[in-house]
């Protein structure tokens, strides 16, 4: 028999900020420090012992947690996913209801796209843009570019211009609390131009675009043609919720039913308010 | 960190890191809300924090600085229960009641945010992030609709004490 182990115990560091300054400073260049937005993700891992940080930051009162309503929707960091829902347009606000009402009203904007969530196929159709801190200090930048590696970088806000009219499509189990298997969203911008971004191609892959599809909408292409395009576009991969087999053949289905939902849509004024109930479409 | 929980100042010494679930459970002796897959993914450790129904498994001590939490236990009491509590006895919306107090919180704070009935569909949102194993969930949704509209069947069922003849 061996002595006993003695396994001492070292707490995290815990600062709580208390506006977006002290979250600014706490979080310095990002290495060593695990932020804590609503706490849906983290937290599981915290209470399982996977993991052990050393240094944490809450954002709970940072003040980074508002959503402003102007003729740009500029949507807080930690902003929760319900606060979301309430003002944004189509398709980001059928994104951001995802399951269930209590997630909704604790998981936040910010932590949503550094997993690869369900908002970011919706912000990339939209042309959304981020703004975060870290090493090197603040930054904007496409969407796009940040979701592509996003790790070591603090989300300040997220910038949304409104578009004309948007639609999304997902494929997943209502009130299931894994990742869909996935996610389209389409977007009419203010130019009037469409943009289609996919999500979900694979367990926190990040969203992409879909210039190949969009540039057989631009030319005049039926939907369905435009729709098959996206395999140019995107490679699905293998993961626990679904085989790339079964991705490739349900993807161009899922495109061509958001732009048909896309093509269904008036564009006017009620619709660039406030969305009614869009839950998308069900995985069956 | 100081918080009212079901009208009471209390004060805990855990972490902040510490989750509401545990210092419910281990700390204040409150043991309605249940542990159970403690990731946030069944809700039966449902309770209302500044009236929103929160998974207390992933809500964390160090976020509930002045806050008011509401358990299960300030609901009713058996001689005296809540309109949804009762309305779950009458519907017989509860088998092995793992998962009923998480429920019945979120049925609460459904109610109380729409002020008046509720349709399935509402409940099915409300409550859709609660698993029951036992019931099938038909009767939950009757009962929480029922509770909604302030209707008694009149005829509670009888307790498990009742049945074995235990006097509460």
């Amino acid at each position: 028999m061996s002595e006993a182990e003695v396994v001492t115990e070292v707490m995290p560091e815990v600062v709580i900020a208390r506006s977006p300054a002290e979250a600014l400073a706490a979080f310095g260049d990002g290495s060593d420090v695990t932020v804590i937005g609503g706490g849906t993700v983290v937290t599981p891992l915290l209470t399982h012992g996977v993991l052990w940080p050393g240094r944490v930051l809450m954002l709970h009162a940072a003040g980074l947690g508002t959503v402003v309503d102007g003729g740009v929707l500029e949507i807080g960091g930690a902003a929760t996913l319900a606060a979301v829902a309430e003002v944004a347009p189509e398709p980001l606000a059928s994104a951001a209801r995802i399951p269930d009402y209590e997630i909704r009203g604790q998981g936040t904007a910010g932590g949503n796209i550094m997993i690869g969530g369900d908002l970011q196929a919706a912000l990339v159709a939209l042309g959304a843009s981020v703004r975060s801190a870290g090493a090197g200090g603040e930054r904007a930048e496409p969407v796009e570019s940040f979701i592509a590696a996003p790790g070591g970088r603090l989300v300040l806000s997220i910038e949304v211009p409104r578009p004309r009219a948007g639609a999304f499509v997902q494929q997943r189990r209502r009130h299931s609390h894994t990742h869909p298997v996935l996610t389209v969203a389409v977007a009419r911008r203010a130019d009037g131009v469409v943009h289609l971004a996919v999500g979900s191609l694979a367990e926190r892959a990040p969203a992409v675009a879909c210039p190949s599809v969009e540039a057989a909408l631009a030319a005049g292409a039926t939907l369905r043609d435009a729709a098959a395009k996206v395999l140019d576009d995107v490679t699905p991969e293998d993961d626990p919720l679904a085989s790339a087999w079964y991705r490739r053949r349900v993807l161009p289905v899922l495109v061509a039913r958001a732009l048909e939902k896309l093509e269904r849509l008036e564009p006017g004024p009620a619709e660039l308010g406030r969305p009614g109930p869009d839950f998308g479409e069900e995985g069956q | 960190m100081k918080f009212v929980v079901n009208g009471r100042p209390r004060t805990t010494a855990a972490g902040p890191l510490t989750t509401l679930l545990y210092v419910l459970r281990e700390e204040l002796g409150l043991v309605g809300a249940k542990a159970g897959c403690q990731h946030g993914s069944c809700g039966s450790c449902t309770v209302l924090v500044n009236g929103e129904p929160r998974r207390s498994c992933l809500t964390l001590i160090g976020t509930l600085d002045g806050a008011v939490i509401t358990t299960v236990e300030a609901l009713g009491e058996p001689s005296h229960l809540s309109d949804v509590q009762v309305a779950f006895n009458e519907h017989y919306a509860a088998q092995c009641g793992f998962c009923t107090p998480g429920m019945v919180m979120a049925a609460t704070a459904l109610i109380e945010r729409k002020g008046g009935p509720v349709d399935r569909h509402e409940v099915v949102e409300a409550l859709g992030g609660h698993y029951c194993r036992c019931t099938g969930y038909a009767k939950i949704l009757d009962a929480v609709v029922a509770a909604s509209r302030g209707e008694r069947l009149g005829h509670m069922a009888p307790t498990t004490l009742e049945v074995r003849g235990v006097e509460p």
